[in-house]
């Protein structure tokens, strides 16, 4: 079974891509929806409310760039093919970002809908929203890291 | 390079000048006058509000028909024009347009009753459309309604809430014993039968009473005409109705050319009815009366000049308490960044103004999370370009000029980064030439690869993280060595930076040698020991103090998640470099042919430009979150009033700045 480890890595960032986008798209879904109330009562906010919206998208983003470099990694556009040991630390590392990004921007876009709420009275609390809503992001991002770091330094690690 | 030193001000003149100085207070925009409730003894305030309000409701009028003539013939504006500042008047014109002004006003009353007798309309249509909608089965019906009998026969016309032909109709009424009758079905479809039916006139009640029973219902409407003739005058005031809706609205579309008049005239009575709200603020004695505010030191010359134009006037100057308004300066370089430090609150009375550090940091961070010299390069033209074109106000020219300096550090750290739109240029030269270069092969210079050396970047941004931290710090210690608080300054905040210090020179040591490691090991133990000895100094009981001295040293989670924080730096910068990577790769995959050309085109376009979107948005906000989150947080109070001058405030005009004067 050479491909077992070819298989578990792209299994690594379907999870990876797909977990995080899910989450993200939750996140940025109630956060529009919230957005689109308050721009049918006053369209001229709607560069704000487009900065508050986005916010719980960039789990997706992250998730996907660790699904592309296992990727890259893996042998698929060329290169080795990971060992089985490898495919089974990519589908490890994988689960970081795709566990942390998904729950983190589903719960940002909580934090994203209320900052909407709050902006939607009195644009001066737009820096404070915004803000509140960037705190929650803290904990994908460290996700974030633990996949990446891990997922760069799998391909040269012999198990 | 800081908050402006503001003074106080007083000013007595005489009533009749009141109208030229507070004009002229309003066109210069450099005071904030300030209000008391209570008139001050021997003087009073006088009551303006009915003059006022005849402005505000001439404004109201104006807004509300410039909404009614927008939603008819929609003004042309393109995406970029937000860019672009009110319209400009010169000084000399204005009294020309205020000419105009009361003549606008009526045209927006015309506007508005157009569009009142459109909304009677509306409501008029509706109702005649269900009068139709009811009597149109009765359409084949030539008997008016009102006619209810004959000499000897009574007509009954009315309707079963369900079908009926005429076979089972004669059938339903034969159910009555004994009634002579004869029935015609007028109208017959799913769910009603409209019919009449003949009786004589002695059953009539009889009749009556049974079709009741059965669920039977009388047309809601009488009248002497046949039903047929009343449906076409129905119709017929339907469309007069609506030739006199479209007229209305072709009448109100020729006003169209008067648009400017209109937002002038919305400007003009706005700011009328600012004057007059603030002279009905202001305290009046029988021939006097003053004005107090604010206003910034260095534009005091300017106010003396407006008063010594006045025959009689007396204007003072003393320091303003602590709590006046504030109003920021900076030069060039950091001005941009001042608006996001407003954004966050205006410095409070110890504050001090925070936008050069400010400003160095947003454009640093900026450039190394969006990371890429051809997105800088274009980001940087692109601001340049917007200025000159669209002459933005202000706030946007600001806005424009930090992404400006933000396009240029951006560039920068693409070329430390070794990216250009991503890896473009060693793609198409691959794609090419059939070589596989990389782009540190391209760059001249080392180059830092964001995933290959992703721990080092990592490394660099958790080391700036720290630089940024103890800057605010640094802040922090400056304002509390000057307002007198030197022990809180050297052990609160000097003893938390040199340990900081020391522990990032002892990790240096890991690296570097066991000297150094060791030198930074001294400085942090020496730190943490002058925290526990100093951090309880407000008890007096010596075990009190240790203990709170300890306990001060939790402290340590809070800079660790601080500087943690900073990761992003590295984690922005890897997205907009593996984004562009991503979409070079997938638009060189259908190969070298024409069809792949083109295609290469259109996915490396569009590519780039949802990557640039979604970074440029990811770099703002992340950069801003550094700046309040992890530094303000270390010194910053906020809580400040801004200034906010007494201007004209326009929506769509602004005078033109007069220098003759």
């Amino acid at each position: 079974m050479n491909y077992l480890g070819l298989v578990l890595a792209v299994v690594a960032a379907v999870i990876a891509t797909v977990l995080s986008g899910i989450g993200s798209a939750k996140g940025v879904g109630s956060a529009g929806q919230a957005s689109m109330g308050v721009l049918s009562e006053d369209s001229s906010k709607f560069g704000k409310m487009l900065v508050l919206t986005l916010l719980p998208g960039t789990q997706g983003l992250y998730g996907f760039i660790v699904g592309f470099l296992i990727i890259a990694n893996c042998g698929i556009l060329g290169g080795e093919l990971p060992s089985k040991g490898q495919g089974i630390a990519f589908l490890a590392a994988a689960l970081a970002i795709g566990v942390g990004g998904l729950i983190s921007a589903i719960e940002q876009g909580k934090s994203a809908v209320s900052g909407i709420a709050l902006t939607a009275k009195d644009d001066k609390n737009f820096s404070k929203a915004m803000v509140s809503i960037t705190l929650v992001e803290i904990y994908a991002l460290l996700s974030f890291i633990v996949s990446l770091l891990a997922v760069i330094s799998i391909p040269g690690i012999e198990i | 390079m800081a908050k402006l030193k503001m003074k106080q001000f007083t000013i007595v003149a005489l009533r009749k000048d009141r109208k030229y100085l507070i004009e002229h207070l309003q066109d210069s925009s450099i005071v904030e006058l300030k209000y008391g409730k209570e008139a001050a003894e021997g003087f009073k305030k006088i009551d303006l509000s009915s003059r006022r309000q005849v402005f505000e409701r001439q404004k109201a009028n104006a807004e509300k028909a410039l909404k009614i003539l927008d939603s008819i013939v929609p003004e042309k504006s393109s995406m970029l024009s937000s860019f672009s500042g009110r319209r400009e008047i010169d000084p000399d014109e204005i009294g020309e347009f205020a000419e105009k002004a009361s003549e606008t006003a009526d045209l927006c009353t015309d506007i508005i009753d157009l569009e009142k007798a459109k909304a009677e309309n509306a409501a008029e249509r509706v109702r005649l459309r269900n009068q139709i909608a009811q009597l149109e089965p009765w359409e084949n019906f030539d008997i008016p309604f009102s006619l209810k009998k004959t000499a000897s026969t009574a007509i009954i016309a009315g309707s079963f809430p369900f079908s009926l032909n005429e076979t089972l109709l004669a059938e339903k009424l034969a159910a009555c014993d004994g009634l002579v009758f004869k029935s015609e079905i007028v109208y017959s479809s799913g769910d009603i039968t409209c019919f009449v039916l003949f009786v004589p006139k002695t059953q009539a009640e009889k009749a009556d009473a049974f079709l009741r029973s059965e669920g039977f219902s009388y047309p809601a409407f009488q009248g002497s005409e046949e039903p047929k003739k009343l449906i076409e005058e129905y119709r017929q005031r339907l469309s007069d109705i609506e030739k006199a809706d479209k007229a209305a609205d072709e009448k109100i579309a020729s006003f169209a050319d008067r648009r400017e008049d209109m937002k002038f005239a919305c400007d003009f009575f706005k700011i009328r009815a600012n004057k007059y709200d603030a002279i009905s603020s202001l305290d009046h004695s029988a021939h006097t009366f003053v004005v107090t505010g604010y206003i910034p030191e260095e534009d005091s010359e300017r106010l003396e000049k407006i008063c010594n134009k006045l025959e009689m006037c007396v204007l003072e100057f003393e320091n303003a308490e602590e709590d006046a308004p504030v109003k920021l300066k900076n030069n060039k370089f950091s001005e941009p960044a001042q608006g996001i430090v407003t954004m966050y609150a205006s410095p409070g009375i110890t504050d001090i103004d925070p936008t050069p550090i400010l400003a160095f940091f947003y454009y640093f961070f900026f450039g190394m999370m969006f990371s890429d010299a051809g997105y800088g390069l274009l980001m940087f033209i692109a601001c340049i370009v917007a200025k000159k074109k669209f002459k933005p106000e202000m706030n946007m020219r600001n806005n424009l000029t930090l992404f400006e300096y933000c396009g240029v550090s951006t560039f920068i750290w693409g070329l430390v980064y070794g990216s250009f739109f991503g890896n473009a240029p060693a793609v198409f030269y691959n794609h090419f030439t059939g070589a596989s270069i990389t782009m540190a092969d391209i760059c001249p210079w080392p180059i830092l690869d964001q995933k290959s050396d992703a721990m080092t970047i990592m490394i660099l941004s958790v080391a700036l993280g720290l630089i940024h931290i103890l800057a605010g710090m640094a802040c922090k210690f400056y304002v509390l060595w000057k307002n007198g608080d030197k022990k809180g300054a050297l052990f609160d905040v000097g003893s938390w930076m040199l340990l900081l210090i020391g522990v990032a020179v002892a990790a240096a040591g890991a690296k570097f040698g066991k000297t150094i490691m060791n030198i930074g090991i001294y400085i942090a133990v020496f730190c943490v020991a002058v925290l526990v000895l100093t951090q309880g100094r407000s008890n007096k009981n010596i075990f009190k103090r240790l203990l709170s001295g300890v306990a001060s040293l939790y402290d340590v989670t809070s800079y660790v998640s601080d500087l943690l924080s900073y990761s992003r730096l590295m984690a922005l910068g890897l997205t907009t470099g593996v984004m562009a990577e991503v979409f070079n790769l997938l638009s060189e995959m259908l190969g070298k042919s024409f069809l792949g050309s083109i295609f290469m085109i259109v996915v490396f376009i569009a590519g780039h430009a949802v990557n640039i979107g979604l970074n440029v948005l990811g770099s703002y906000v992340h950069t801003m979150r550094l700046q309040y989150v992890e530094m303000f947080s270390k010194f910053y109070e906020g809580g400040g009033k801004q200034f906010e001058p007494f201007s004209l405030n326009s929506k769509y005009i602004r005078i033109k700045e007069d220098n003759k004067k």
